[in-house]
């Protein structure tokens, strides 16, 4: 297998480093080598954070450069937005239909996007372009938290990269107890939606 | 997977799986497993990213291991007991950020001079970018000042195995050894197959040694520096058993390369295509450098490439190397500005350094751009609930209660969490410079001759590191200054870790919690006020009387950090705006920066009721008592 770049765009706090560590842990336990690149602290609280996840047979670098990421994986647009360079030209990006406008937009120091601005920007520039309603399937799954594992599952149906027990066993690991029980509720309603409502383009 | 299945999975403790199995881990729990599969029996250390989740995955994970494993009160005295167990043959590990090596460096170099009978593994977690570090301090140079071995591993596997490597080699060698790491191996997961668990090597003994251990002695120090020289000597043949270095390849033009840099190069070849061109020497001991590895695997190229963070350190090592042994190879690297000087490498810029030397025209990846240019930049804010928000608005609004502007008292910062209040709309602190230097700078300044009154700002885990001999400084020297202890309780920053104010630590050791009050009443300071900083009107009452009072005068602002507080209490109450009474004025916005408010489509604030942690210090600056408590 061809090495597989992800990147996860988000905001400090919506749990995009604990998506990448559940491909993590989901694609060693399915016998791929791995690598992610992130930064952690709790400084980095509703600030953008960028995961980088990469799965293969043979993996080295932790990150990759812009043009190629074969998914960018959104948990709030505007970063998705911010981080669009990375995707290649036929990758697709899965994302929840969110925007938490930064504090520097609210103070008027900066622009102020909306979610219809950054959807038509990216409808405009993206091929695969496949949007989530991933806070409403995160409340159905019991906790608004459970975002990134609604996007969790949308991307696993489009990938079908890992099976479900190893994606059910790196939840598990990561969220044991009642977190776990709603996150995998949240993979499978984000999983469930992509099979429902999105036709692939391949 | 079924529902059984699902209940009775048992996930592996990274710590206590047997060897054999392969797990994803990140870089920091590699370096724990391989503290424990080399038997480590004192682990210690003060959080700093990207370092901490060395010590805290021992605690999570490690409880019944009897093992040693808590945070210490700053690096320096992290590291003397990691040394204080070794001299006695235990097994030892230190972890701390870069600039922990500073703070640390008064001890370490004496190590080196007395040595140890136990292993002795120091990590010390550099952060080119820099991505959480107040510089880009390439540590590799420490190595040379300390005259300590130095390894690098370049990933999570690496890490796991050089943390076993270097406490046999610090055995063998018996000096300490460094570990140095960076963010791309600290904060890496990646698939790591462990090896077998040793069995924890406790105190063996301690004997009296004057020679080794007694550095008053001017003659037994220069005989030490003797020894130290020739261990290090010893060092390339000694750690030759361990194959830290690596070959990959076999062409006529060398890459030489180490740590996170490796990952980059390997990745560029393979994607260049010019395996056959190239050999990659990929190091693991980088000081001493190994030198008859280095003749043996250079001698013969054509060219030279060094790829390398930060600083040109191997560069400044090969090239003395190769003119000292006659040879004349042509070695590109960083003087000639073939690679950056600062910030992290990647594999994009690696490739381009390659293809420039090799002559290879480089080729554009197609990838996709956005109209829209001028996106919002987010940086970190401080956090809704904070209580540094509340701490640093009666700040600023007690200067002006107290008659002063604010451009005319400064307020230094020092580091934490609260150092983000120096962005919009807090602009508070002046300075964030070194751990503790908010007291003593502010008291350099105003020994200078400046006539206004100074504030130092400085957190409860970060005065007990390094501010309790500024502020007995400051006491002594009769100097006026207010000091504002920002008591969140915890180390908020690095991910929640203990202070010395708690009673009972990670591991659930009982411990005696120190009374910031007593402390700092027992240095004798003038006037001492506690207050919770969510009342934020009695602490600018404070603050404006302290700022007229001469003295050195210190409030506590305590409040627990508002994330642990909702994490162990629950969220009680949050916030809402009535859309009829908000006029779109912004204040609320204005005053604090919460990040859980916003201004919608129509102008009129809005919360984020997910985010929203339910201090109301939004609604008691609202001027049309439009944010009011959701009523459940």
């Amino acid at each position: 297998m061809k090495v597989v770049n992800i990147l996860i765009a988000s905001v400090g706090g919506q749990g995009g480093l604990t998506l990448s560590r559940v491909i993590a842990i989901a694609a060693v336990m399915e016998g791929y080598s791995v690598r992610t690149g992130e930064t952690l602290g709790m400084a980095q609280r509703f600030g953008s954070v960028v995961s980088y996840v990469r799965v293969g047979k043979e993996v080295n670098s932790p990150t990759f450069g812009y043009g190629e990421a074969n998914y960018i994986l959104g948990l709030e647009l505007t970063e998705v937005l911010r981080n669009i360079q990375y995707l290649s030209g036929d990758g697709k990006v899965i994302t929840a239909n969110v925007v938490k406008p930064p504090i520097s937009s609210s103070l008027g120091i900066a622009k102020r996007l909306y979610e219809n601005d950054i959807l038509n920007e990216l409808t405009n520039q993206v091929k695969n372009l496949i949007i989530i309603p991933a806070k409403e399937l995160a409340i159905k799954a019991g906790n608004v938290r459970a975002m990134n594992m609604v996007i969790l599952g949308a991307f696993n149906a489009l990938a079908k990269m890992f099976s479900e027990e190893s994606i059910t066993k790196a939840i598990i690991t990561l969220l044991p107890g009642k977190k776990g029980k709603t996150s995998i509720n949240a993979y499978k309603l984000g999983y469930e939606y992509v099979v429902r409502n999105v036709r692939s383009k391949g | 997977m079924s529902h059984e299945l699902i209940e009775a999975y048992e996930p592996l403790n990274p710590l206590k799986a047997p060897a054999g199995y392969r797990l994803a881990l990140m870089g920091n729990e590699a370096i724990a497993r391989g503290a424990i599969e080399g038997g480590v029996y004192v682990v210690t250390g003060y959080p700093g990213t990207p370092s901490s989740e060395v010590l805290m995955t021992i605690q999570e994970f490690g409880k019944d291991l009897d093992i040693y494993a808590e945070w210490a009160v700053n690096e320096r005295v992290a590291f003397e007991i990691g040394y204080g167990a070794a001299i006695g043959g235990a097994r030892a590990l230190v972890t701390m950020k870069a600039p922990g090596a500073n703070v640390a460096a008064d001890p370490i170099l004496s190590a080196a001079y007395g040595g140890v009978d136990g292993g002795l593994v120091i990590l010390v977690a550099d952060d080119p970018g820099p991505h959480t570090t107040q510089t880009e301090q390439d540590n590799r140079w420490f190595a040379l000042l300390s005259k300590l071995p130095m390894i690098t591993p370049s990933n999570p596997q690496e890490a796991k195995d050089f943390t076993v490597y270097g406490l046999e080699l610090s055995e063998e060698l018996k000096l300490p050894v460094i570990l140095r790491t960076t963010t791309r191996v600290n904060h890496t997961v990646g698939d790591v197959v462990l090896g077998p668990i040793g069995k924890p090597k406790k105190f063996k003994k301690f004997v009296r040694d004057p020679v080794r251990f007694v550095r008053a002695g001017m003659r037994w120090n220069l005989e030490r520096h003797k020894w130290l020289n020739n261990q290090l000597r010893r060092a390339e043949e000694v750690a030759s058993k361990y194959k830290l270095n690596k070959v990959i390849f076999d062409g006529k033009v060398c890459i030489v390369t180490e740590g996170a840099g490796f990952n980059y190069v390997i990745d560029a070849v393979r994607d260049l295509g010019i395996e056959d061109r190239v050999k990659i020497v990929k190091l693991g001991l980088i000081h001493p450098l190994p030198k008859e590895f280095l003749m043996r695997e250079l001698s013969n190229c054509e060219e030279v490439i060094i790829v390398e963070e930060l600083d040109p350190y191997l560069e400044f090592m090969i090239k003395k190397l190769l003119y000292d042994a006659g040879i004349k190879i042509k070695v590109h690297g960083k003087d000639e500005g073939l690679l950056p000087l600062e910030g992290e490498l990647s594999k994009p810029l690696v490739m381009s350094a390659i293809s420039k030397v090799l002559g290879i025209k480089s080729q554009i990846t197609q990838s996709v751009s956005s109209g829209i240019k001028d996106i919002p930049p987010r940086p970190p804010p401080l956090c809704p609930s904070c209580p540094h928000r509340s701490s640093y608005l009666a700040i600023l609004f007690g200067i002006a209660k107290a008659g002063f502007k604010r451009d005319e008292v400064p307020i230094f910062g020092d580091i934490g969490c609260y150092a983000l209040s120096v962005n919009p709309p807090l602009n508070a602190i002046w300075t964030e410079h070194s751990m503790g230097a908010s007291i003593s700078m502010a008291v350099g300044l105003k020994l200078s001759g400046y006539e206004k009154p100074v504030i130092a700002t400085i957190g409860d885990s970060t005065f007990y590191h390094a501010g309790i001999q500024p502020l007995i400084e400051a006491v002594h020297k009769r100097v006026n200054v207010l000091v504002v202890i920002l008591d969140n309780e915890v180390v908020a920053m690095t991910g929640h870790q203990s202070t010395p104010a708690w009673s009972e630590t990670e591991t659930g050791r009982k411990s005696r919690a120190i009374n910031l009050e007593d402390l700092i009443k027992s240095i004798g300071v003038d006037n001492l006020a506690v207050v919770d900083p969510y009342n934020v009107d009695k602490m600018i009452n404070i603050v404006a009387e302290f700022l007229k009072k001469p003295g050195v005068n210190v409030i506590i602002a305590r409040h627990p950090c508002a994330l642990m507080e909702a994490r162990i209490k629950g969220v009680k109450k949050k916030y809402e705006v009535l859309p009829d009474k908000c006029t779109g004025c912004l204040a609320c916005v204005r005053v604090t920066g919460c990040p859980a408010l916003y201004v919608d489509k129509d102008g009129k604030v809005k919360i984020m009721t997910e985010d929203c942690l339910g201090c109301g210090l939004c609604a008691k600056y609202c001027p049309y008592k439009a944010i009011v408590e959701v009523k459940k």
